[in-house]
């Protein structure tokens, strides 16, 4: 069976990292080492792991520690932003389809009575009397139902352009 | 170093993050003293972890961000260091499964290497610590991690296995096959650079 680990190992450990490998240690410790394969992998790696870290120490760039907090507290609230906009325009879009929909409802209900209005202007547009003449008069709507359509109609987008802008 | 701010910057800086609302689990005179402590070895783990300078100050945010939004209580200030690190071992690791390419350890450049700017005789190290990066490619992203963890942090076993996610009976026999693999990596490293100093004379 491989033995993985030797008594003499945080030993060996010590010395690489603490440089005092293998001029100022002991002289039983560099015989050991020479002849105990983990202790030798330890020192080896040990000694290259610690000299890059530490030529690399100074020269490490890292940003300020308010940069970093403040790009935290950039990003933590956008994503709140983005996550309290979700609903927001969940209902927007149902909002928008019900405005469509009641909208194409009314100008249904509200063709007949514009066609009969147009009928009743014969002397304004002479050529529409025919025409006016094969609709039944269905003038029993109430009159400002078709125009509250067509302000309903073209108010909508303005009024959902002002409720998802931001400003 | 830190990289350079007007005070302009600062001050603009300040007044911005003033007006933000947003709370985190740490303060701010907390966290940044936390970090002054804690981002240089941050750094240097996630950039020999990811072999990658630019990479590792991406990762760097990344990590205190994801540190700071969790909402967690710390035991003692190695237990905090601890969970940092175990978070930037995450997100190292998300990355390397959304880019899905195996790192490319390149050290051997001068801008992975600053210390070769101030440091004009040190020619010996930088071919050490080239021969080190470039057998450190070599390894699996966990071996890397654990071996500097082991070595260069000076982490104890418990604390590699909180920071990886494994058993801290597993650390051993796993520290042991990769540090045997490194020795290998780097005797043929060493002996291709005597090798190379022999032809060169």
């Amino acid at each position: 069976m491989i033995s993985i680990d030797c008594p003499r190992e945080p030993e060996a450990l010590e010395a690489a990292c603490a440089g005092t490998w293998p001029d100022r240690c002991d002289e039983d410790l560099r015989a050991h080492v020479a002849t105990c394969a983990i202790c030798g992998e330890v020192v080896e790696v040990a000694r290259a792991l610690r000299e890059d870290h530490d030529g690399s120490w100074r020269a490490a760039s890292v940003p300020a520690s308010g940069v970093v907090w403040w790009r935290a507290q950039m990003r933590a609230r956008a994503e709140a932003a983005r996550a309290a906009a979700k609903p927001i325009t969940f209902v927007q879009g149902v909002a928008a389809a019900c405005v469509v929909g009641g909208a194409i409802a009314l100008a249904g209900a509200a063709f007949p009575w514009i066609r009969a209005w147009v009928a009743s202007l014969p002397a304004v547009f002479p050529a529409l009397d025919a025409a006016a003449a094969d609709v039944p008069a269905l003038v029993s709507l109430p009159r400002w139902l078709p125009l509250a359509a067509i302000v309903a109609v073209l108010l909508a987008p303005v009024a959902i352009y002002l409720a998802v802008t931001d400003d | 170093m830190m990289r350079d701010l007007t005070l302009s910057d600062v001050e603009q800086l300040q007044a911005q993050a003033g007006e933000l609302d947003e709370a985190f689990q740490m303060d701010e005179d907390t966290f940044r003293a936390f970090y002054d402590r804690t981002a240089r070895a941050l750094w240097l783990y996630l950039s020999r972890l990811t072999g990658s300078a630019p990479l590792a100050d991406d990762l760097l945010q990344e990590s205190y961000y994801r540190f700071l939004r969790a909402a967690r209580t710390y035991e003692s200030e190695a237990h905090r260091r601890n969970s940092l690190f175990r978070i930037a071992t995450n997100v190292a690791r998300d990355n390397r499964r959304r880019v899905r390419a195996a790192p490319s350890v390149s050290l051997d450049n001068e801008e992975a290497q600053p210390g070769l700017r101030t440091d004009p005789h040190a020619a010996d190290r930088a071919a050490r610590r080239t021969d080190l990066a470039r057998a450190m490619a070599h390894l699996k992203p966990r071996e890397r991690a654990m071996l500097w963890l082991a070595y260069a942090h000076g982490s104890s076993h418990r604390e590699i296995a909180e920071t990886l996610g494994l058993t801290a009976g597993s650390v051993k026999l796993l520290l042991f096959r990769a540090r045997r693999k490194l020795a290998g990596l780097l005797g043929g490293a060493a002996l291709r650079t005597r090798r190379a100093g022999r032809v060169g004379l």
